[in-house]
């Protein structure tokens, strides 16, 4: 598979150590959730805002705040911004295995067609108005558009694997075609189905399909995590054979990795914690792709770092982007996918621009 | 203790790749696979090291079947140098290197790995690139390096003494004259350490100096097995390679020499 | 790879079922009763207290409209994107489009009351609002003429209004009563194909048991077409449904390009509507809002399917 050779050329002198990063990056991720839990359309003050939490492990910090504002902090912007974070994490996440899998680094987590899935599923049940699980009612009919999407993405990321698949192997190049053709297939179905949508459906899956948090709750919090960390955990284990991946499926066999089981493993990974994701926040762009190339320009290509380094970093800035998009048009929201592409594409540029600063 | 090839076969879209080859393989030795394109050189290498599954036949490592080591077994004592290597990240050569110590690292790489890779590198005189990144470099200095993660892979001797191997696909291809020859040094330091070698080359002069024993391949089958002064003979070499030659033994170390004969403007 | 799988399986089934637990258990705050609280049955046939409307959210055009034509503006403080009459309305701070709102953007506005229609969603951003203790009225939004008078009294209840809600539907009545008398001497009833366009390239048309169907029928014409919901647009159907009337949201009108745009859609200018160039347009909100203004609506409608100077006898 031919390769993109972006950023090949910066020295090792340059780079951060990959202490120093987490670190960091553990850090300002724990002050930007400070920070976003602490801004939006409610007025509350830090003060308040820390008397709330203080409240929480039995502390009296003496700063009055109203009910409301306590309901508002701990029911609706903790749970979004824990929320947030993980759906960050775990893209970017997803985003840094897959560009190892595939040894590709303009892979996305969704390249395995999970997202065209997902996308597709919530577009036919908005299509059918729930038909499949409304008529079950209760919690199946509240959580169908979750339900639905989670399925039709896992659903497709299995097709495409049972594609790739050839006398007991996982052929890579194979599992990049099927997931392109899987993904174009989708397309174009969902194209269809909303071509004959009313104009409320076409609103709906538009709104869907612009990604927004604005489903997080406790409980939904606690089913996606309960999803998208274990896949986060067995990620991290296959830190050092994706590094020996890179180097080619032979040359890893040759190191004693299982190339297979290792490709498997990642993209079951991958396709929990897309699914999950998606499911209930829809379709949130550029954050899978870019937090890895980041934590790659400034601490190399090494997995045990790029791991955990895109996944704080991506925790970040899904959170900033949340809060311009709760902030900006207050009291109304933007999409977060609008923000996160509308930040991630000049991003992506500049990354451009520095990787020809160094060539030359 | 040995490597053994038992009569493989490799058949692929009605080709016969390999014709009931049998290859017994000492530790200790260097083997050398001679042949022109398409005698299965390749191949045969991609056999012995489980990259291949031959159509018929099987390959024994210490008197058990191949598939029957577990992969990080295998990569314990053998290490495989391939003919080409491309890589999209810009990992430095040092951590290139320091992957080959992958197969005896439990958890995190300990100093001891680290001083391994540092010696790999400067055995093969690749030390001043470590900090380089590896797309970086030229193709001579990314197979150099390459070869030492190999070194760096069955470095230390194995507790349970059994042998180790390296096993080269055309190593030579892209170094020039010099590092050709300083290459092939270590790899006879290491069969006296040692090691069990096998190396794919193409230049019959190299495979003269390290080898104590060639193979000669064509057409998938075996024509000649032995020693180097035996198996490289003029007409042996017309035969197979078409080329007219003269064989002389090399002024100092007495090995064959091989000399292509060719007429002036021809 | 089998075990993970089942892994995997049984811990999403796990978490599912504490997910489901824990909603069930919920949060949901008493409304502590005081005097003065009244009981208004929402859309999905749940009682709902109301205490206070002081403050007044109102999320989907028709509710927004109901408002004012109570006479209860005073009380809103927010509306959606979707509440565009009357123009007073868009000045109002905005929420979010009624299927995406925003909980924490609502709460801002410290609202005591959130008026809103069936398709408003999340369903997160709604229960957070009640488990804030602001309850949260979803109205019956039938569209048909009976669905309008339900939707006027559960916004009139909610807003302790009803006397002015049954002068609403008293109107509403007299409204249709009119059309009624309009339509005695016009026994003609002309097929009438409905496009929803979406800009260039995307039509689709009305079946019966849609909004529009249920208008063109009070209107005194007949639905060009018997399939249910909608479909999109082609060349054939239109040919053989043959509609004499052609007729779209205003909006849709102009995104598609005026008359000429509509005429040269697929199919249109085949049919007698398209060659007699009878192509007609409502306000989007009047003709499919279901709101207080429906007679007025259906009279436009009536109005243009039998135009006056024609004689239908």
């Amino acid at each position: 598979m031919a390769a993109v050779n972006i950023l090949a050329t910066r020295p090792q002198a340059l780079r951060l150590p990959g202490h120093w990063l987490i670190g960091g990056l553990a850090g300002a991720l724990c002050g930007i959730v400070l920070l976003a839990v602490g801004i939006g359309a409610v007025a509350i003050t830090p003060a308040q805002s820390l008397s709330i939490l203080a409240e929480l492990i039995g502390l009296d910090v003496g700063v009055p705040f109203t009910e409301q504002q306590q309901a508002v902090l701990l029911t609706i912007r903790l749970p979004r911004v824990l929320f947030g974070a993980l759906v960050g994490a775990g893209l970017a996440m997803a985003g840094a295995a897959m560009q190892g899998v595939f040894r590709n680094p303009l892979a996305d987590p969704g390249i395995i067609g999970v997202s065209s899935g997902a996308a597709l599923a919530a577009v036919l049940c908005i299509r059918t108005n729930g038909w499949l699980f409304g008529k079950a009612g209760g919690m199946l009919a509240v959580y169908q558009l979750p339900i639905a999407a989670f399925l039709g993405g896992s659903l497709v990321a299995f097709i495409v694997y049972r594609l790739a698949r050839r006398e007991g192997t996982l052929s890579v190049g194979l599992l990049l075609l099927a997931g392109i053709a899987l993904a174009m297939l989708a397309e174009a179905l969902r194209g269809a189905l909303i071509f004959a949508a009313t104009d409320d459906q076409l609103r709906s899956v538009t709104f869907w399909s612009l990604g927004s948090l604005g489903a997080a709750s406790w409980v939904n919090l606690s089913m996606v995590a309960a999803l998208v960390l274990p896949a986060m955990m067995w990620l991290g284990r296959l830190a050092r054979p994706l590094d020996a991946l890179l180097l080619g499926e032979a040359e890893a066999r040759h190191l004693g990795f299982d190339v297979t089981t290792v490709t498997r493993l990642a993209m079951l990974a991958a396709t929990l914690i897309v699914g999950a994701t998606v499911a209930f926040a829809g379709i949130i762009g550029f954050i899978g792709l870019v937090a890895p190339h980041l934590i790659r320009l400034a601490a190399g290509p090494s997995h045990r770092t790029l791991l955990p380094g895109a996944a704080l970093l991506g925790a970040c800035l899904v959170v900033l982007a949340d809060l311009l998009a709760r902030t900006v048009v207050s009291p109304a929201e933007m999409p977060l996918g609008v923000v996160t592409a509308s930040l991630g594409a000049p991003c992506f540029l500049w990354l451009l621009l520095q990787e020809r600063g160094f060539r030359s | 203790m040995m490597l053994e090839a038992r009569q493989i076969g490799v058949i692929r879209g009605g080709k016969v790749l390999l014709d009931n080859v049998s290859l017994t393989l000492l530790p200790g030795h260097v083997t050398a696979l001679l042949g022109p394109n398409g005698a299965g050189k390749s191949t045969l290498l991609k056999v012995l090291t489980g990259d291949v599954t031959p159509t018929y036949g099987a390959v024994y490592l210490d008197g058990r079947p191949l598939e029957g080591w577990s992969l990080v077994d295998r990569a314990r004592r053998r290490a495989v140098v391939p003919q080409e290597s491309s890589l999209a990240f810009p990992f430095t050569a040092f951590e290139v290197v320091l992957l080959g110590r992958a197969p005896h690292v439990a958890l995190r790489e300990t100093p001891r790995d680290v001083a391994i890779a540092q010696q790999a590198m400067a055995r093969t005189r690749v030390d001043h690139l470590a900090a380089r990144a590896y797309p970086s470099l030229s193709g001579g200095e990314r197979q150099r390096v390459q070869f030492s993660r190999a070194l760096a892979q069955i470095w230390e001797a194995l507790p349970d003494g059994s042998a180790r191997w390296l096993l080269l696909d055309e190593p030579t291809a892209s170094l020039d004259l010099a590092h050709q020859y300083k290459a092939m040094a270590v790899v006879r330091q290491l069969a006296k350490e040692g090691v069990g070698v096998v190396v794919v080359v193409h230049d019959l002069n190299l495979a003269a100096y390290v080898a104590d024993e060639i193979v000669l391949l064509d057409r998938g089958r075996i024509t000649a097995e032995g020693r180097p002064e035996d198996v490289l003979t003029a007409e042996r070499i017309r035969a197979v390679f078409g080329l007219d030659v003269i064989v002389t033994p090399h002024p100092h170390h007495g090995r064959p020499c091989v000399v292509p004969l060719y007429a002036n403007g021809e | 790879m089998m075990t993970l799988r089942r892994w995997c399986a049984v811990v999403g089934l796990i978490s599912l079922g504490l997910g489901i637990l824990g909603a069930g258990s919920g949060c949901r705050r008493d409304v502590t009763t005081q005097a003065a609280v009244r009981t208004v049955t929402d859309a999905a046939g749940q009682p709902v207290a109301i205490r206070d409307v002081s403050r007044v959210v109102a999320a989907g055009g028709s509710v927004t409209e109901i408002v004012y034509a109570l006479g209860a503006e005073s009380l809103l403080v927010g509306c959606d994107a979707s509440s565009l009459y009357p123009e007073a309305a868009t000045k109002l701070p905005q929420v979010g489009y009624v299927r995406a709102l925003s909980s924490e953007g609502v709460l801002s506005l410290r609202p005591t009351l959130v008026l809103t229609v069936p398709e408003a969603g999340p369903p997160e951003a709604l229960a957070q609002l009640r488990a804030s203790g602001v309850p949260v009225l979803v109205v019956p939004a039938e569209p048909s003429l009976e669905g309008v008078k339900k939707k006027i009294r559960a916004v009139a209840q909610a807003l302790d209004r009803a006397a002015e809600g049954e002068a609403l539907i008293r109107q509403l009545e007299s409204d249709m009563a009119q059309v009624q008398s309009y339509l005695a001497g016009r026994p003609a009833r002309p097929k009438v194909m409905f496009i929803y366009a979406r800009g260039q390239g995307a039509a689709n048309v009305a079946g019966r048991d849609t909004a529009a169907a249920e208008m063109i029928r009070l209107a005194g014409g007949v639905n060009a077409f018997d399939f249910e919901g909608y479909k999109p647009l082609t060349a054939e159907a239109a040919v053989a449904a043959a509609p004499e009337v052609i007729l779209l949201p205003a909006r849709g009108l102009e995104s598609s390009g005026g008359i000429a745009g509509v005429l040269s859609m697929p199919g249109v200018n085949q049919t007698p509507a398209g060659r007699n160039r009878r192509i007609v347009a409502v306000d989007d909100l009047l003709l499919l809002g279901f709101g207080p203004r429906t007679g007025q609506g259906v009279m436009e409608l009536a109005r243009l399917l039998h135009p006056e100077n024609t004689s239908e006898k």
